[in-house]
This record gives structure tokens, C-alpha cells and sequence, in this order.
């Protein structure tokens, strides 16, 4: 008998993120803000932030597909203020429901109803599998977490991904793909894809503008499941200039021929915390 | 909506977003990989108030070029449409010609990505633009457009002189603070009648524009619904601003179908 999903410790628990779904077009989620979430400055992690954006994402898009499934094309988030305290609160809608895509828009606000940053995910919409899990159950009106009693981040989000540092200054870090970030299919959640892209143009960026910029913007191009690993990343730093920095990032899964599974075009800019 | 199974003459319907960008395009062996190359001056028409070339100049550059290389992907029983494109500038000073590559990144049952460069080919071949587009496969009414490969594929006439700036091409006017409308003209549809998609790129990076007087620098469009009736309008919302500029949300509607046809995250510089 196949095993629960997700397993007792998993990211999608660990995360404590408590759900309010409305209709078949909007939902609703919750994650308190702790430090294991945050970079050195004190704020909620973009990387962090699409996970809860890939999650409650991920979720409206299957309701919205049924009876079909979904595949995962792109995320993108643009953060504008920094969540320290209290708890970030995704509010999710489809804004577009077709016959080969689905779109999804969701704000992002602190614990003070100040909106912080903007998300928009968009999937292909696949005829349904019987791998393909029924969401209908967790997706039922009203409050739910996946979150247990026991559930909790231990460190820092990238090392309970178990990730390495090869190179900070060439962003190269090499991740295990573990069951604490599976997703239902088996390959590396979308959100801790995120989180390992946050990491790697962080470090390559600190590098190369010896300034302490905080990742802002992701967008993240999926092309393949990470099934195998460990997963490797690259970062190309395009520019650079005071206070902000672009750069490319390139994912492979090494253990699968080095197929590339990821693309991401990343913005870091100084620390949020100083903005009004 | 962009990608156009017009002749390969560079005439008729469609063509005219081309021709007004001036992109010439051809397929360039890619061992085994389909790619697209094209090129298009840095014109005095399509440069903004900064002297850079506008960012709705060079994503329409990026519609093209990468819609036809998920075209040509799609043959020999599909066509594509776009459906989301996000880029980010690097380089916001042009001298021109752009280079404009294309390849396939992933090709599946719906749908093509092609990742999307723009060099500066008068300025040491600096990176200009990095950006995906996504496009969706479909089968047109009339069957798929048949090329002679590798496909080359001019801009056709220049526009007659003077040709106008981006504002005046695409007719647009503010109607408030937030929102700016313009007619859906003949000259901006694409072969199936709808506003080419390049088009609804240059609209939103006038929307963002007309808010915050910036310059746009990032933008993620998703493409909803066809504009076909007009007039259309856009709406921008700032949501905050940081180090590198304003990030606003755009929102696309075709007043006529009483619909949203896109949606845009736009971050927009401050002017010098």
C-alpha cells in the first residue's frame, strides 16, 4: 500500500499554513512567520514566500481544472515589503480558466493588511491520471492545515532541504531530492525549487556586489520534474548596480543526465525592512 | 496572441506589427534544435523619452521572434498562440541592431516555452533582455501555415514617413490617473482578428508608464483572452517600491466584451 502523502515531517506541514477555501475561484492561506523562514535581515524569504504562493496556487488550479489535472508552467512573485513578524496571508483567485491553461493571481499581506507583494502561477492543463490525487477532500470549505501537533521547521529552510554550498560565489549548491520536499508526484516540491533558486542567486549575488541584497523577485520557468538529485544549481549575475542586482538561474537534476529542470530569472534588491 | 501564420511575403493582414518593429527573422541551424534568429534596428520610433529603446519595443521584438520559433516547434499539425511572456531588462541604453534569439526549451502536447535573448549588437553584444514565452499549440481553422524552411521572414515595407512613436501607433490616451484606453485599429490585429500580442505589451508598458512616469524594466504579461472589440484599456495599480523601481499591477480589459484580456506585473524605474 502506498505510503500517506505527505509523511508525518514534510515541508508542507512544517510550514504550519492553515487553509480557508472559499468558492472554486478564490482560497485563502496562512503562514506564520518564524525565523527559520527568514533571511539574515530579519524578513520572510522570497523563496519561503513562493512556497506559500506554489501551495495555495497549486490547490486553486487542480479545484479550478477538475476533472482534468494540472502541470505546473511558471511562478513569478514580486515582493515590495518585508513580513518580520505575525504572519503572511495568501488570498489566491483564478483569473483564468481555459481549455489549455490555468491562471492564478495572489496577493500577498502581513499581519497588518499591508499587501507586500503580488504573485501570479500559471499551469497546462492535463487530461487526469490515476496517479493523479483527488484534491477534493482537502480543498472542502472552511479551515484546514496539514500541520500535526508535532509539526515544525527545526533550521533554516535550505538546510532542512539538506542543501550544500559547492561555490557561493558561482551560486552552485547541490541539493538532495528528500522526502521532507517531495511532491505528490515524487519529484522536488515546486515551492522548495524556490526556495534552493532564493538561496543560489542570493550567494552568487552577495558575491559579486559585496552588498547584503535580499532576493525580491522570482521567475521561475518549470520544464521538468527533479526526481533523482542530487539537484544542481548555476547562477549567471547579469548586472549589478547599488542596491540591486539581476541575475539567471539554472537548475539540474545530476542524477538524471543533468536535465535541466528549472530556469529562473531572479531580482535582489536591498533589505525591504528599510522601505516605507 | 501573436505568433501569425501570415505568407511568408511579409504582406497582408498581421503583418503590420512587423513591419512597424521591423524584424527580420530566419532559422537558424540548430543541430537538430529549432531556433530563430532575428534582427531589428534600434529606430528612432520606437525609443522613449530616456532614448532607450521602450520595453513594449523590445517585448514585442521577444513576441515575435520566440512565437515563431514555438510556431515552427508546433508544425507540421499546429500553430501557437502566446500566452504569458516575462523578461527582465538589463540593459537600458541602445544603439542597435538588436539580435533577437529564439530556441526551444520545452516543447509538450499544448504547449511551447522558448527562451528569448536580446543583444545589443552596436554595444559589444551586451545582454539587453533575458525572458521566456510560453505558448500555446492549436490547430487553426485553415490548417497550420505552410513555410518554405528554414524560414526566412523580412519585415516587409518600412512604414511610411514619419512614422510615429509608440503612443500615437498604438492611439493611446489617458482617460485618469490610473488608466489609459485605446482603439483596437485594423493595423494592430493580428491574422485572426484579435490585438497582436506585441501590441498588448506596448499597451502595458504605456499604462505603467503614464502612472509612475518611469521607465519599465520587468515585466511578466499573461495573455487571458482575446482583445476584439475595443476599445481596450489598462489599468495600472502600484503595490509598492524598492531600490530598483515601483512594481506595478496591470490589468487589460476589452471595454467592448466587458472582459480582462491580460494581466501584467510591471517594475518601472524612475526616470533619470
Amino acid at each position: 500500500m502506498a505510503a500517506a502523502y505527505p509523511p508525518d515531517r514534510h515541508l508542507l506541514r512544517d510550514l504550519r499554513l492553515e487553509f480557508e477555501h472559499g468558492d472554486d475561484s478564490t482560497s485563502r492561506a496562512q503562514m506564520p512567520v518564524v525565523p527559520e523562514l527568514c533571511a539574515d535581515d530579519g524578513s520572510v524569504r522570497a523563496g519561503a514566500l513562493a512556497t506559500l504562493v506554489d501551495v495555495i496556487g497549486g490547490g486553486l488550479a487542480a479545484t479550478a481544472a477538475q476533472p482534468d489535472w494540472i502541470a505546473t508552467a511558471d511562478l513569478t512573485l514580486h515582493v515590495v515589503g518585508a513580513a518580520t513578524t505575525g504572519s503572511v496571508t495568501a488570498d489566491a483567485r483564478v483569473v483564468h480558466a481555459g481549455r489549455t491553461t490555468v491562471v492564478i493571481e495572489v496577493e500577498l499581506h502581513d499581519h497588518t493588511d499591508r499587501e507586500i507583494g503580488l504573485a501570479t502561477m500559471s499551469f497546462a492543463r492535463l487530461p487526469r491520471r490515476e496517479e493523479n490525487p483527488d484534491i477534493r477532500a482537502s480543498m472542502s470549505a472552511g479551515p484546514s492545515t496539514m500541520a500535526l501537533p508535532t509539526s515544525h521547521l527545526d533550521a533554516p529552510l535550505v538546510d532542512m532541504l539538506g542543501a550544500r554550498v559547492v561555490d557561493a560565489a558561482r551560486g552552485e549548491l547541490e541539493v538532495p531530492v528528500g522526502e521532507w520536499s517531495l511532491n505528490s508526484l515524487g519529484a522536488m516540491q515546486g515551492g522548495a525549487v524556490a526556495i534552493v533558486i532564493d538561496a543560489a542567486a542570493e550567494a552568487a549575488i552577495r558575491a559579486a556586489t559585496s552588498e547584503r541584497l535580499v532576493v525580491t523577485d522570482l521567475q521561475v520557468t518549470y520544464l521538468a520534474l527533479g526526481r533523482v538529485g542530487p539537484i544542481r544549481t548555476r547562477v549567471d549575475v547579469l548586472g549589478a548596480s547599488a542596491g540591486q542586482a539581476r541575475a539567471r538561474v539554472e537548475l539540474v537534476d545530476a542524477g538524471s543526465q543533468s536535465r535541466v529542470t528549472t530556469l529562473a530569472r531572479v531580482v535582489a534588491t536591498s533589505s525591504l525592512r528599510a522601505s516605507p | 496572441m501573436s505568433a501569425s501564420p501570415q505568407g511568408g511575403n511579409g504582406s497582408g493582414q498581421g503583418r503590420e506589427v512587423s513591419r512597424y518593429i521591423r524584424v527580420d527573422l530566419h532559422e537558424v541551424d540548430g543541430d537538430g534544435e529549432i531556433r530563430v534568429e532575428g534582427h531589428a534596428p534600434a529606430s528612432p520610433h520606437l525609443r522613449g523619452p530616456d532614448g532607450g529603446v521602450r520595453a513594449g519595443a523590445l517585448l514585442t521584438m521577444l513576441d515575435n521572434v520566440g512565437g515563431l520559433c514555438g510556431g515552427l516547434a508546433a508544425l507540421p499539425d499546429g500553430w501557437v498562440v502566446s500566452t504569458n511572456l516575462s523578461a527582465r531588462t538589463v540593459a537600458l541604453e541602445h544603439v542597435g541592431p538588436m539580435r533577437i534569439d529564439a530556441r526551444v526549451l520545452r516543447q509538450g502536447r499544448s504547449s511551447v516555452l522558448t527562451a528569448v535573448q536580446i543583444h545589443d549588437e552596436g554595444a559589444h553584444d551586451v545582454l539587453v533582455v533575458d525572458g521566456v514565452l510560453t505558448s500555446a499549440i492549436l490547430v487553426p481553422e485553415n490548417g497550420p501555415p505552410q513555410w518554405s524552411r528554414p524560414l526566412v521572414l523580412d519585415a516587409g515595407e518600412p512604414p511610411p514617413e514619419p512614422v510615429p512613436g509608440i503612443p500615437e501607433w498604438l492611439g493611446a490616451t489617458p482617460i485618469d490617473a490610473s488608466t489609459i484606453e485605446m482603439t483596437l485599429a485594423e493595423s494592430l490585429r493580428n491574422p485572426w482578428g484579435i490585438l497582436h500580442g506585441g501590441a498588448v505589451a506596448s499597451f502595458v508598458d504605456l499604462a505603467a508608464g503614464h502612472v509612475t512616469g518611469g521607465i519599465t524594466t520587468d515585466v511578466v504579461l499573461h495573455f487571458l483572452a482575446p482583445n476584439r472589440i475595443g476599445p481596450v484599456r489598462a489599468v495600472a495599480r502600484p503595490i509598492g517600491s524598492r531600490a530598483d523601481g515601483t512594481v506595478l499591477r496591470v490589468e487589460v480589459r476589452d471595454h467592448g466584451a466587458d472582459r480582462v484580456t491580460a494581466l501584467a506585473v510591471v517594475t518601472v524605474r524612475s526616470a533619470q
